[in-house]
């Protein structure tokens, strides 16, 4: 990263790898800035903690309590020994004065977040169940950076519980719907990736739903 | 440099779906937007004030463009591309700082909208949820997790209906971690073996269950105790601010002002340094020092960003001395 940060050395903390840095509902007032190590981000759904995401140096976590202190809506855990500089809304101004470029990147983070929320928010408001599913794979064919119209079959390094969780369904729910994407030749499942055979036939399929559903 | 742009009205900026990386901010004139509510689909038109940047959002996602910017009368505005937007952000911070309210506004609507639609109903309240985190690790046998979860239960709700669970699960994972391959539980803030961490955690977590019990001499020993015996950082601080507080539940104005006049000396980032200033002001205003309790509430409000608890409880004192 291009920043300076040797300024920030006083606000740095080390954690140990599996250590908790914060947990799932517990009130937030800091954010962090990863240095070196990468981060879990986890949740814990039902019997299942499910990664979310993985962080790696440069990147930064916790920042919806930078302005508001809310519950934190998952849990971090240092997947090695991490070393991060942490913020809170006291020292937010000196950080704001010294280095502005970090305040503007979560800025972009947070355009980032809304995007990805609102695109969640859209799959999850399809009624139906095979929409709901196509639209999972729309939306990560959208973040593939592969992703363009010259081709209409696309791969998918994804599980069944990925796609399951992300269109808000039960894994045995969403293997159903993919086994019948399967019959019909639109999906092939493998054991570490996912092929869907026509994208555009999806996004089609997808958008007459949707349209349908809001009486368009 | 920005371009300064004239719009004829009825003339559109730019469409939904568009994509392009410009940011743009209304000068003169009367700018629209239009979009659809993502959950009902509805329209919904939004007007731009003068002096308003608009396509923020999607210029620095490099996203398509999520509404559509129709100019409803002859309007002038400057445009920038993002390097330019960026430049002058760094130059005038007070942007970034509106600009992460709002987003950070829209990212908590949209997050709980999500999770209304996923937990359908089954919302666990904060108290219960961090509670149940440390069973899912107890369970799981990942001991150190569970001791986190327990542990800040313990901080946040010592009298809460799960704290004897709690202490006792946290009492037993200690024992499993401490029993299993020697490795310490970990911490952030204090070089201080597994053991020691964890008899000074229990010492801690005593006295904060002594002081909700209202016994607050005791509290007070127990708290003065963990300063005078243990070397960890954290818990000395956390204690320093506990005594305060049980100076002031005893009706101890002078010793709670002197307490948090020295505590702050000693720790002038404390955590809890905005709420013993609060505690300050109040023990002025118990002691009928009005001139003085205002002076310490208004610190407050120019130190506590505007939406924090602490701030408004400093708002209605004041708001309170100047209403007598």
């Amino acid at each position: 990263m291009a920043f300076n940060l040797a300024m920030f050395e006083r606000f740095a903390v080390t954690f140990q790898q599996d250590d908790i840095i914060f947990c799932e509902y517990e009130p937030g007032d800091t954010f962090y800035l990863i240095q070196s190590g990468r981060v879990q981000i986890v949740k814990i759904m039902g019997d299942i903690e499910k990664t979310i995401d993985i962080l790696q140096p440069g990147e930064i976590f916790g920042e919806m309590a930078i302005l508001e202190e809310a519950p934190r809506s998952a849990t971090a855990i240092a997947a090695d020994q991490v070393k991060a500089l942490e913020f809170n809304r006291q020292n937010f101004e000196v950080l704001m004065q010294g280095n502005p470029q970090i305040a503007f990147k979560l800025l972009k983070l947070f355009t980032k977040r809304i995007y990805d929320q609102k695109r969640r928010f859209m799959i999850l408001t399809l009624n139906d169940v095979q929409a709901r599913v196509a639209d999972v794979f729309l939306m990560l064919s959208e973040t593939q950076p592969t992703a363009g119209s010259e081709t209409d079959e696309l791969s998918f390094e994804t599980s069944v519980d990925d796609i399951a969780h992300w269109a808000g369904m039960s894994p045995d729910k969403c293997r159903q719907v993919l086994n019948h994407f399967v019959t019909q030749r639109r999906v092939e499942i493998f054991k570490d990736r996912i092929v869907v055979k026509n994208i555009n036939d999806f996004a089609r399929f997808v958008s007459s739903r949707r349209n349908k559903q809001r009486g368009a | 440099m920005p371009k300064a742009v004239q719009y004829k009205a009825n003339s559109i900026v730019y469409f939904q779906g568009d994509i392009n990386e410009n940011v743009y901010i209304l000068k003169t004139g009367k700018v629209g937007l239009r979009y659809s509510d993502i959950e009902t689909g509805q329209e919904i038109n939004d007007l731009i004030q003068t002096g308003e940047f608009f396509g923020v959002k999607s210029a620095l996602g490099k996203y398509p463009r999520e509404e559509t910017a129709i100019v409803l009368q002859d309007s002038a505005m400057l445009v920038f591309t993002v390097p330019e937007f960026e430049q002058v952000c760094l130059n005038n911070t007070r942007i970034i700082m509106k600009m992460l309210r709002i987003f950070s506004n829209q990212l908590r609507r949209i997050h709980k909208q999500v999770r209304n639609l996923i937990s359908s109903g089954e919302q666990l309240n904060p108290e219960t949820g961090l509670f149940r985190i440390g069973e899912y690790y107890n369970n799981r046998g990942n001991f150190k997790q569970a001791m986190y979860a327990f542990r800040r239960y313990l901080t946040y709700y010592p009298t809460g209906k799960y704290a004897n669970e709690a202490t006792e699960n946290l009492q037993r994972a200690e024992g499993k971690v401490q029993a299993g391959a020697g490795r310490s539980p970990s911490s952030s803030s204090a070089p201080a073996s597994g053991r020691e961490m964890s008899d000074i955690a229990k010492s801690y977590y005593n006295a904060v269950s002594l002081f909700s019990q209202q016994k607050l001499p005791e509290a007070l020993k127990e708290f003065q105790k963990i300063i005078n015996e243990s070397d960890s950082a954290e818990y000395s601080a956390k204690s320093h601010f506990e005594i305060g507080r049980c100076f002031f539940a005893l009706n101890d104005f002078d010793r709670c002002i002197q307490h948090y006049t020295a505590m702050i000396q000693k720790y002038p980032k404390h955590p809890d340094l905005v709420e013993a200033l609060f505690f300050v002001g109040n023990c002025y205003e118990k002691k009928k020092d009005m001139a003085k309790a205002g002076s310490f509430y208004s610190k407050i409000l120019s130190m506590a960003q505007d939406d924090t608890p602490v701030y408004r409880k400093a708002k209605r004192a004041l708001d309170g001395l100047k209403g007598e």
